[in-house]
C-alpha cells in the first residue's frame, strides 16, 4: 500500500477532533480529498456522508435515453415512492421501458437477434435479404449464451420489446399481488398526506367529498396535491368517493384523522402463501420434489440470480425472465447546513460538465505523501531490470520499501496550492498518546508510550500562488531538483530525541510553482506495530476577496480609518490523517531480505 | 513528487508531436492509426491499422487522442461485423487522456475521453464507453455493451460497481499528464 493522505470531514459533528487514527471509525471521517465539497457558504468542508443529494435526471444506462423525472414517476410498475412507505421498498425499482433487457443468468446486456435463416439447400447459409432478419426474434445474451427462446420468450418484431413483454409481466404474480396492494394502501396514503399537509383545511372540511371537490379551488390544496401527485403517481386518477366517504362522512372533525388510520381494512393477499407453495413458489413439497430429482447444480438458479426479485420466484433456472434495466441518476448535491448547492450536474446524461461544483480540491491545497527510501528502492529496482517487463519489478519490492521498527525514516509531504493567491501553512500533527498495537499485552507504562514520534516543522512555510503557466514549465525542473536546494526555512525543526534529526530531513525542503515539499521524520519505537498512521491539523492562511462578514455588516465606519490596510486575511484549518503504512516488526524484520 | 518512470531512450522513437513509441510494439497499417500527440505506445504493444474497412480510399481505422497509454502487451483491433452479408471493419476512435493497462484486448467502438482501462481488461466488440469510465483491473466487457459516463465497471461480465467522484476529469487529466512528464529516457 502506498502511503496515504486522508482529510477529515466534521460531517456536522460538534467535536473539532477528529477520532484517534487507530480506532476503526477513523476511516469514516477521513476521504480522499477528491472525494470532498466545500461550502463556501459554511466555509467547511463537506463529504458525500453528510451532503444531501436530489436526483436531478434519470437515465437508462445501457441505451443513455434520459428518462423524463415525470414519466419516471408517472410509470405503473415504478412505484417506487409509494412503495418507500411500506416495508417492502425493493419491491419495484425505476427500469428502462423502452428495450433494453438484462441477462438474468449474468446480468450483461441482452441484445435482440433473428433466428438462423432458412436454409437454401446447398448446405451454405443463405445470405439474408432483409435488415433485420428472421422472426421470430429473442434475446440473447453475448456473454453467457443464454437465450430467450430457452424461457419460451419470443418476438414477432425485433422492436417495441418492452410492450410485447409488458403482458408477461403484467400478469406475473408479483406484479398482481403489487397493484393489490396498492389498491388497498392509496386512499390511505392519500388522506393521511392530505390531511397532514392541510390540517386546517382537512378540519374546516372533513369529508373527503368536499375535499376533492376543493382540491383545485385554492392554492394551498393545489400546492399539497401537486406535492402528493408527485410522490405518489395515479393519485390523480383515483377517486376517493369510491372508498372513503362512506367511512369519512361521519364522525367528529377534530378526530377525524385518528379515526381513519385505525380504519384501515386488513388486507388479504391474492394467493394464499400457504397453496402457493404447492405450485412451486416459496419452498414446499414442491421445491423439495425439484431439489430430489436434482442431477446439475446449475439447474438451481443461485441466489444472486434470484435475488432482484420480489417474489418468491421458482427456483429453476429455466425459469428464469429477462430483466429490464434500473435505471441510473445524476444527482445533485446540498450542504447540509445551508441547503446551498455544491453539485449541480448538467441537465445531459452523458455530460460530465457540471453547472455548478465546489469540489475541496478547489479550496484546500492538496497533500502527497511519499517515503524516500522506498521511492529510492524502486527506483533502482526499475533501473535494474530496464527492457525487462515492468510486472516483474512489482514482487521483489516490498523488502526495501517497508519500514522496521527501531529505525528512523524520513517521509516528504508535497503541499500544492490550488488557489491564485499564495498561502501560508503550519503543520500541527496531533500527539499520539495511545498505542496503534491495542492488542499487545505489555506492561502497563510500555503500552502507553507512542509507537512512533513524528517530526514536521513547525513554523509556519509559504506556497506560491497557482498560476495556470506553470503547467508548461513544469516538464524540465520537475527531476532536476532532488536534493541539495536548502533555500527553505529550517528553524523550528523539532529537534525530539536529539539523536534522531540529522540536519536535512525536517524542514522545508524544496518550493517550486505551486508547490512546497517539507521534510518530516518518524522515529519508530523498538516495540511498534501497525501502521504509521498520525493525525496532523494543518491550518492555512490566504487573503481573501471579500473583506469578513463583521466588518460588512457594521457597515463602512470602522473600516474607513485603516486606509490603506493590508488585504483581508484568512486562516482556515483542517484535519488530515497521514497514512506512512505499516511497520514491520523487529523480529521479522532479519527473516524478510531473505525472503 | 513520483519518481520517474525510466526507459531505454534507444527503444522508444519520439514523434514531432511528442508521441512516444516503442520498436518493440507491432504497428500494422501506419498510414491508417492517428496518434493525438504526447500518447505513448509500450512495448509488445499490437496495434491493428492494417484491419481497414474494404472500399476506395483512405480510412483511418484507430485513432487516440493525446495524453493516451496503450499499456505493454496490449492489443487494439478495430471490431468488425457481418452486416447485410458483407464482413466489415468498422473503425475504432478514443478520446484524449485514456490510460490502457497491460495486457488488455480492446475491440471498442468508441472510447471517450478521461477513460482509464486496468491491466488484464478485454474490452468486446463495438463496446460504447463515454466520458470518464473506469474499467476495473481484470474486467471484461462482452461485446456491445455500453459504459455510461463516470461509471466503475468492474468483473466478468463487466458490471456497474459505482458512480466515480465528480472530480473524475480533474484527476484522471492530471494523472496522464503526469505520467507522460515522468515517462523519461534514461541518461545513456
Amino acid at each position: 500500500m502506498a502511503p496515504s493522505v486522508h482529510y477529515h470531514c466534521p460531517c456536522l459533528s460538534n467535536s473539532t477532533t477528529p477520532p484517534p487514527p487507530h480506532l476503526p471509525s477513523s476511516s469514516y471521517s477521513f476521504h480522499p480529498l477528491h472525494t470532498l465539497f466545500f461550502c463556501e457558504e459554511c466555509d467547511a468542508v463537506r463529504c458525500n456522508r453528510c451532503v444531501s443529494v436530489e436526483v436531478s435526471t434519470y437515465y437508462c444506462p445501457n441505451c443513455l435515453f434520459e428518462v423524463p423525472s415525470a414519466s419516471v414517476r408517472a410509470e405503473k410498475n415504478r412505484f417506487y415512492l409509494f412503495v418507500h412507505k411500506m416495508p417492502c421498498n425493493v419491491l419495484t425499482r425505476r427500469r428502462c421501458a423502452r428495450n433494453c433487457f438484462m441477462c438474468p443468468n449474468c446480468r450483461n446486456t441482452l441484445s435482440v437477434v433473428p433466428s438462423d435463416p432458412p436454409e437454401s439447400g446447398d448446405g451454405r447459409l443463405a445470405v439474408p435479404i432483409s435488415t433485420v432478419g428472421e422472426p421470430p426474434f429473442f434475446l440473447y445474451c453475448n456473454h453467457c449464451r443464454w437465450d430467450s427462446a430457452e424461457v419460451g420468450i419470443t418476438f414477432e418484431k425485433p422492436t417495441g420489446l418492452a410492450a410485447q413483454l409488458q403482458k408477461f409481466e403484467d400478469s406475473a404474480p408479483d406484479s398482481l399481488e403489487f397493484e393489490r396492494l396498492k389498491d388497498h394502501f392509496e386512499p390511505f396514503i392519500r388522506a393521511s398526506s392530505l390531511s397532514s399537509s392541510t390540517t386546517s383545511h382537512a378540519v374546516a372540511h372533513p369529508s373527503s367529498a368536499a375535499h376533492s371537490h376543493h382540491l383545485h379551488s385554492n392554492s394551498i390544496t393545489a400546492a399539497a396535491s401537486a406535492a402528493l401527485a408527485r410522490d405518489i403517481p395515479g393519485v390523480g386518477k383515483y377517486n376517493p368517493l369510491a372508498r372513503s366517504t362512506s367511512s369519512r362522512g361521519i364522525g367528529v372533525s377534530g378526530r377525524d384523522r385518528s379515526v381513519n388510520k385505525d380504519e384501515m381494512a386488513e388486507y388479504r393477499s391474492r394467493v394464499e402463501i400457504a397453496k402457493a407453495s404447492v405450485v412451486g413458489t416459496g419452498g414446499g413439497d414442491a421445491d423439495v420434489e425439484f431439489m430430489r430429482h436434482l442431477e446439475n447444480v446449475s439447474e438451481v438458479a443461485s441466489l444472486d440470480q434470484r435475488w432482484e426479485n420480489s417474489w418468491v420466484t421458482s427456483l429453476q433456472t429455466s425459469d428464469l425472465k429477462p430483466l429490464r434495466i434500473p435505471l441510473h441518476s445524476k444527482r445533485s448535491k446540498r450542504c447540509p447546513a445551508c441547503t446551498h448547492i455544491l453539485i449541480k450536474p448538467e441537465q445531459k446524461a452523458q455530460s460530465v460538465r457540471y453547472k455548478i461544483k465546489l469540489v475541496a480540491a478547489n479550496y484546500l491545497p492538496a497533500i502527497t505523501v511519499a517515503l524516500p527510501h522506498a521511492q529510492k528502492a524502486l527506483t533502482e529496482a526499475a533501473k535494474r531490470t530496464l527492457g525487462k517487463s515492468t510486472s516483474a519489478v512489482e514482487d521483489d519490492k516490498t523488502p526495501a520499501t517497508g519500514m522496521v521498527a527501531g529505525k528512523t525514516y524520513p517521509f516528504h509531504l508535497a503541499l500544492t496550492n490550488p488557489l491564485y493567491d499564495p498561502i501560508q501553512v503550519r503543520l500541527s500533527p496531533q500527539r499520539l498518546n495511545i498505542s496503534t498495537a491495542p492488542s499487545k499485552d505489555g506492561p502497563p507504562e510500555k503500552a502507553r508510550r507512542p509507537p512512533f514520534v513524528i517530526s514536521l516543522p513547525t513554523s509556519t512555510f509559504p506556497i506560491a500562488a497557482f498560476a495556470e503557466a506553470w503547467e508548461y514549465d513544469d516538464d524540465e525542473d520537475m527531476f532536476g531538483v532532488e536534493e541539495g536546494d536548502d533555500f527553505g526555512i529550517r528553524g523550528g525543526a523539532r529537534e525530539k530525541d536529539g539523536r534522531s534529526t540529522r540536519s536535512k530531513t525536517v524542514g522545508v525542503l524544496e518550493k517550486r510553482a505551486n508547490v512546497t515539499i517539507v521534510g518530516g521524520e518518524v522515529v519508530i519505537g523498538k516495540e511498534a506495530q501497525g501502521n504509521v498512521k498520525f493525525n496532523t491539523l494543518v491550518s492555512y492562511t490566504y487573503r481573501s476577496d471579500d473583506p469578513a462578514p463583521s466588518e460588512s455588516n457594521d457597515g463602512d465606519g470602522p473600516s474607513i480609518p485603516q486606509g490603506n490596510k493590508p488585504p483581508e486575511v484568512k486562516t482556515f484549518a483542517f484535519y488530515t490523517v497521514i497514512d506512512l503504512g505499516p511497520i514491520i516488526p523487529r523480529e521479522d524484520s532479519k527473516s524478510v531480505p531473505d525472503v | 513528487m513520483e519518481p520517474p518512470i525510466i526507459y531505454s531512450k534507444a527503444e522508444f522513437i519520439e514523434t514531432d508531436t511528442g508521441n512516444k513509441v516503442s520498436r518493440r510494439a507491432t504497428i500494422a497499417g501506419p498510414q491508417n492509426i492517428i496518434l493525438g500527440g504526447k500518447t505513448i505506445i509500450s512495448s509488445g504493444a499490437i496495434i491493428r491499422g492494417d484491419l481497414r474497412r474494404t472500399g476506395p480510399g483512405h480510412a483511418v481505422v484507430i485513432s487516440l487522442g493525446r495524453y493516451c497509454l496503450v499499456g505493454e502487451g496490449c492489443v487494439m483491433r478495430p471490431p468488425y461485423k457481418t452486416y447485410r452479408g458483407n464482413f466489415n471493419y468498422y473503425p475504432m476512435k478514443i478520446g484524449d487522456h485514456v490510460h490502457i493497462g497491460a495486457n488488455s484486448v480492446v475491440e471498442a467502438a468508441t472510447i471517450g475521453n478521461h477513460v482509464e482501462i486496468g491491466k488484464n481488461c478485454v474490452i468486446g466488440k463495438f463496446t460504447i464507453i463515454k466520458d470518464c469510465a473506469k474499467i476495473a483491473d481484470n474486467t471484461i466487457v462482452p461485446p456491445n455493451t455500453v459504459i455510461p459516463a463516470l461509471a466503475l465497471f468492474s468483473g466478468s461480465p463487466g458490471r456497474f460497481v459505482e458512480d466515480l467522484p465528480e472530480s473524475t476529469q480533474e484527476m484522471v487529466e492530471a494523472q496522464t499528464k503526469q505520467y507522460y512528464t515522468r515517462f523519461q529516457p534514461s541518461e545513456r
